[in-house]
């Protein structure tokens, strides 16, 4: 099977598996998430390096750091949302003291759309991306998951992934071989408007560029599965040309992908900015796309956003 | 023993002598544990030469990591740190930080002073080092107010649940927390029965008596469980005017006065 066809967080099993047999100093753990987060894929291969220590996320990740300071290179596994609990042990224990340990969130976003608000982390980029040493990585797809969890073993300190459960729409497959911690993607080139994403949005961007081209509106797409640090180059090189930009996240609107944008264009140069994603706490349904829907982020609304932007210059 | 006496004396005095310079120090938690260190430090079980980083040696992880100053005091007694460096502790800029940080001279782990992650990670470098076959042992030092945290039980379970061995805590069991007695602040039951339960192997001693606790360490080592020991001490202990009060911090002339009149024999 090949990755394109694994959902997000088998790739993450995957990878971790794989990577296993490259490295022979990363271990694993989950908080009676093995079956869940797919680490289980991790364990029946070199199961004499994975840890389960029960439903105990704060454990998970104080242990995380005691094996990453007995030289280890661990990755921890949960639900986005419950990796939330073990926030202050993740500062002090990890944050820090830079250790490099790797946290999984899987299940993140709506993507855990049948358990509803309490299991949908809308705030995991955020809370991320405050904490000083982390890179913070949202990848799109299975095939950019594989490829993130592979190349993160090459980061320096602790390192904040990003993962859905099921649902994804294939949109990097063919974009690049290698993944690189930190580099933007031009997905989509055009001069009017920007739609910058991150994570899972980025499929229904790219549809939103084939609405605006039939419209005769150029819209470039460009794809920033690291969202720290932030590809300032592509940034600045598309900010300064086009009228203005959208961000869309499958986040909350504060303090995340769409915020470090904003961040970075107060010193590049400001632009007009539509900053998508969501306001509130998620809700159950019985589908991703039914959540989509309700929460406005859909490539019809993404598409108009820009249009107004470039209607405004 | 003797011989362990006179160095813990000497240290509380450089305790005192810290506590007249850096209004940060918690005096009376590190007077408690001081005992304890003393054996650790004095037996070589820890060493103050050796560095952070990954290693096969034993790791002392100080989870109650506000009595850091004990540590202080027992370097510069060992000759590891002059006094002018020890008036500076708690200065920006000194190395001596009043918790530890990453950069903090002679200890393992910089993740305490928010009580209870000291522990979680003990339990991964005692993981980290069976899984690497390496003979060290983790020496882990908590006080008894941090079992309060959900952490250090969950922690505990899972040094049981892998039966590591090469864990080793001792619970500086002083009675007192921030806001006073331990067990009326929050009920902490039997602690030794807590730990009885997880299966480790427990034993209660003395926390200021050298003999006890060098038994206990050498029975601890051989038992091949993971092991506690909860060793009754007493806060300020060693400077009669403090012990026994859930006083942490003091006044610069009373802890001159403190130093001056403490014989050491």
């Amino acid at each position: 099977m090949s990755v394109e066809d694994l959902t997000p967080r088998e790739a993450a099993g995957k990878a971790l598996a794989d990577l296993g047999d490259l490295r022979s100093d990363v271990v694993v753990l989950v908080a009676d998430t093995g079956e869940t987060t797919r680490a289980r894929l991790f364990a029946e291969r070199h199961p004499e390096r994975f840890f389960n220590v029960g439903i105990a996320e704060q454990a998970m990740a104080a242990i995380a750091a005691g094996l990453a300071a007995a030289g280890f290179m661990p990755y921890a596994l949960t639900f986005a949302a419950f990796m939330e609990r073990a926030y202050e042990v993740i500062r002090n224990s990890i944050a820090r003291l830079a250790l490099p340990v790797r946290l999984i969130g899987t299940h993140a976003g709506f993507s855990d759309t049948y358990d509803g608000p309490s299991h949908q982390a809308l705030e995991d980029i955020a809370i991320f991306r405050v904490l000083p040493n982390f890179t913070v990585i949202a990848p799109a797809d299975s095939c950019e998951t594989y490829k993130a969890v592979l190349a993160s073993a090459e980061v320096k300190g602790p390192v904040y992934l990003r993962v859905g459960r099921d649902f994804h729409i294939p949109a990097t497959c063919g974009l690049y071989k290698m993944f690189e911690v930190g580099k933007g993607y031009v997905v989509i080139d055009g001069r009017d408007v920007a739609i910058l994403t991150t994570g899972q949005m980025l499929g229904f961007a790219v549809e939103a560029a084939k609405i605006l081209g039939e419209k005769g509106v150029s819209a470039a797409v460009l794809h920033f599965p690291t969202v720290k640090p932030l590809d300032l180059s592509l940034l600045s090189s598309y900010a300064k040309e086009v009228k203005g930009i959208v961000t869309v996240e499958e986040h909350m609107v504060y303090g995340g992908f769409g915020s470090a944008i904003a961040e970075a264009l107060a010193s590049i140069g400001p632009k007009p900015m539509a900053i998508m994603g969501v306001k509130g706490f998620g809700k159950t349904a019985k589908n991703p796309a039914e959540l989509y829907e309700y929460f406005g982020l859909t490539p019809e609304n993404i598409a108009a956003r820009a249009e107004e932007l470039v209607a405004l210059s | 023993m003797e011989q362990l006496s006179k160095i813990a004396c000497e240290a509380r005095r450089r305790l005192l002598l810290m506590a007249a310079y850096d209004p940060g120090i918690h005096i009376g938690s590190s007077l408690s544990v001081l005992d304890i260190l003393t054996v650790i430090y004095g037996s070589g079980r820890a060493k103050f030469n050796a560095h952070n980083g990954v290693s096969t040696r034993n790791y002392l992880v100080l989870s109650k990591g506000h009595a850091v100053h004990a540590i202080y005091a027992l370097a510069s007694v060992f000759g590891h740190l002059n006094l002018d460096e020890l008036r500076e502790t708690g200065s920006l800029g000194s190395r001596l930080q009043n918790h530890p940080e990453d950069d903090t001279p002679f200890t393992d782990v910089s993740n305490s002073g928010s009580l209870g992650l000291g522990i979680g990670m003990a339990v991964g470098l005692a993981l980290g080092l069976r899984l690497r076959g390496a003979q060290g042992r983790v020496y882990l030092i908590t006080g008894d107010g941090e079992l309060d945290e959900g952490l250090s039980w969950e922690s505990f379970a899972v040094a049981a649940s892998y039966r590591l061995s090469n864990l080793i805590a001792i619970v500086d069991l002083n009675g007192a927390q921030l806001d006073g007695p331990s067990e009326e602040v929050l009920r902490k039951g039997d602690i030794a029965g807590r730990f009885k339960a997880l299966g480790f192997y427990v034993q209660t001693i003395d926390g200021h008596d050298y003999a006890q606790a060098a038994e206990a360490l050498e029975r601890a080592e051989a038992s091949g469980a993971p092991s506690v020991i909860v060793a009754n001490t007493v806060r300020g202990k060693g400077v009669p005017e403090l012990e026994g009060s859930i006083r942490q911090r003091i006044p610069r002339d009373e802890a001159l006065a403190l130093a001056s009149r403490l014989k050491c024999q």
